[in-house]
């Protein structure tokens, strides 16, 4: 029980009871005030809600680690993390916000009309945010275990309890100014570091411009060592394997469930280009800033830590060597630690950072608190999309269509601890990194839905036999090359998991294209439904004429 | 409700997206262009940083920003020289879907 222990707990303490509170008086806000029609949030604040959602474990504790350890390499994440909104801006979210329904399979079992297709897609929600939760939860094991300096497997148990709380009680859930709240804590936890090493290293205040000073004294270290160099191109994959990465992040970023339904919350096609815009600037924000992370932590690690005698290492060390993520062995028993004897997990170089530059105990409990922030908002996301998949789609909409409220609420409640504790399970024992973990949830949404959606947006001939075979055969195929690669060593063109993707996305197209035009077109009211989404809300396409809406309501 | 020549919603949906193919073709450039071509870009450099590694980091990312920015603006634009208002957008659009 130290100090650093008591400053870090105080400080998530006081940050729960933070979004504790503004979720209190927003609600009580809500039953006082009368309904305003219209009401909306700010594209603005929407924007920064979408990035607190969008914003992972994955994102704030794994990405900076991982693209520390593979240099150039890691780039592929950053690249696809961001340009995947361009995706969902341009060609999905205007559209299904026009379109208007509660969830993604609902989009899909009404656009298509087929009960079949909605209990796939419903299936795939869950399949993809259940991968991706196991990250969060692992993540969530990284921060908590440190914290009380146990094994990250003993905090990731204590993470499963606590995120199952929250999303199955959730008074926060789609609270948009939580979610607002959320966002400043881990964007201020994120750049506060960065800047300080920032300053500790270059003199110099502004990240984004010092770490390419950088370059060239990394560059003589990794000569010296032998080791490839930290910023060449393709040292620890092939080309094909990077390209592969970012379009799977990419189309996934555009397929993600719990990402979609943000959209659905704007009040407009108008409201959802801007929060679109708005939430890129807030997200970019943090990934403009992790390749600098990792540069200073990988340089301080090279210049502090390596070349230390054995038994001076400083305290820090032994922490993280409890939490099992961080291995010092003097191999070559010469009393000093060489680089190559330091193995640092992807998972623990944001947290571990700044106590080895040395930030003091207020900035290591800042950043431990910007990582359950970043977990938690992004868990309770994932289960509500998981439950609401579950509750809504298939038990309300095909199971049970005259389910009470009640009913429906407790199934929902139901599923989320069931699909925590199944999670945890895993994430015990986790499958891979964090952002690994996090990029197969990409793939199998690339693999899924990007197709499924794009084609029921853009292709009005697609049907419902036509997206039942895209759905299939892209999770099959994605599904199988994952495991194929990870664990029976088969790649093509060196591409590995992380891009199965871009096989998925391929055979789905094809499959959907190539049934859809073997089986019967659409009824013409759902065709005219898809030629609709091509206008804005005003503009009521219907028999093959355009009509503008200028009186409200009162024609529709 | 008033009909409107199918050509002009036509025209409409044709304009914005001649933008978007625009905007897809420069994101393609700044991202895969810049991976398929790195080794070759990796000889420039640009405020210390190899060219190929800025672009991944930091231009891709700020090109990514200021297209979604763009598009919002330019849409507006369209909208507006349509005759699309936004005030009637939101009342069309209440309770069609949840409202957090």
């Amino acid at each position: 029980m130290d100090t650093q222990f008591l400053v870090s707990l105080s400080i998530i303490l006081a940050t729960f009871g933070l979004y504790i509170g503004i979720a209190i008086y927003n609600k009580a806000k809500e039953t006082s005030d009368f309904y305003v029609a219209g009401r909306g949030v700010p594209p603005i604040f929407n924007g920064m809600a979408i990035g607190a959602d969008w914003m992972s474990a994955a994102s704030f504790i794994g990405m900076a680690g991982t693209i520390m350890l593979l240099g150039y390499d890691g780039l592929a994440y950053i690249m696809g993390w961001t340009g995947g909104y361009l995706l969902l801006t341009f060609l999905l979210a205007p559209q299904l916000r026009k379109y208007g329904r509660y969830t993604v399979p609902e989009f899909i079992g009404d656009r298509y009309n087929s009960h079949p297709a909605r209990v796939i897609a419903a299936l795939c929600t869950i399949i993809i945010s259940f991968t991706y939760s196991i990250g969060q939860l692992s993540g969530s094991g990284v921060v908590i275990g440190r914290l009380f300096e146990i094994d990250a497997r003993l905090g990731t148990m204590i993470g499963v309890v606590l995120i199952a709380f929250y999303a199955a009680f959730g008074g926060m859930k789609g609270i948009t100014w939580t979610q607002v709240a959320q966002y400043s804590i881990l964007i201020i936890a994120y750049l506060i570091p960065v800047i300080f090493m920032s300053l500790q290293i270059t003199n110099n205040p502004a990240p984004w411009l010092s770490y390419g000073a950088l370059v060239g004294q990394m560059g003589e270290l990794d000569r010296e060592l032998g080791i490839s160099e930290y910023f060449a191109p393709f040292t620890n994959g092939t080309k094909w394997q990077f390209l592969a990465l970012m379009f799977t992040l990419m189309c996934g970023t555009a397929g993600l469930p719990h990402v979609i339904v943000r959209f659905y919350t704007v009040s407009t096609m108008k409201a959802a280009r801007w929060s679109g815009a708005w939430a890129l600037l807030f997200i970019g924000l943090l990934y403009l800033s992790a390749p600098a992370y990792a540069a200073f932590s990988r340089f301080i690690l090279m210049t502090k830590v390596a070349g230390q005698r054995i038994t001076e290492l400083p305290a820090w060390t032994t922490t993280w060597v409890d939490t099992g993520k961080l291995t010092v062995a003097d191999n070559n028993n010469d009393g000093i630690l060489q680089w190559s004897e330091l193995i640092i997990s992807n998972d623990i170089v944001v947290m571990a950072t700044p106590e080895i530059a040395n930030l003091g105990t207020f900035v290591i409990g800042l950043v431990a608190a910007g990582a359950m922030a970043a977990a938690l908002s992004t868990a309770g996301g994932l289960m509500i999309s998981i439950s609401s998949s579950f509750a809504h789609d298939i038990y309300y909409r095909v199971m049970r269509p005259n389910a009470t409220e009640k009913k429906r609420l407790s199934v929902a409640r139901w599923s989320i601890v069931l699909a925590t504790l199944f999670a945890g399970l895993i994430a015990l024992n986790p499958p891979g990194a964090i952002t690994q973990i996090v990029a197969w949830a990409f793939a199998l949404a690339t693999g899924t839905f990007f197709p499924a959606l794009v084609l029921g947006v853009w292709w009005k001939r697609s049907n419902a036999q036509g997206v039942i075979a895209g759905l299939l055969v892209g999770l099959t195929v994605t599904l199988s090359y994952i495991f194929a690669a990870k664990y029976g060593g088969f790649t093509v063109l060196g591409i590995i998991d992380t891009g199965a993707g871009v096989f998925g996305a391929a055979a789905a197209i094809i499959a959907n294209v190539v049934v859809s035009l073997a089986t019967p077109a659409p009824s013409q009211k759902i065709q005219e439904e898809v030629m609709d989404l091509r206008y804005p809300e005003q503009m009521v396409y219907k028999d093959g004429e355009v009509w503008m809406n200028e009186d409200g309501n009162k024609s529709i | 409700m008033k009909k409107i020549d199918k050509s002009v919603a036509d025209q409409y949906f044709r304009e914005k997206n001649r933008f978007m193919i625009l905007y897809f073709v420069i994101w393609f450039i700044v991202s895969y262009g810049a991976v398929l071509f790195a080794e070759t870009l990796s000889n420039i450099t640009i405020n210390g940083f190899p060219f190929h590694y800025f672009m991944g980091a930091q231009g891709a990312v700020l090109t990514f920003i200021i297209l979604l920015f763009v598009n919002a603006k330019v849409s507006d634009r369209i909208d507006k020289k349509y005759g699309i208002d936004e005030a009637e957008n939101v009342k069309l659009s209440q309770g069609k879907t949840v409202d957090h």
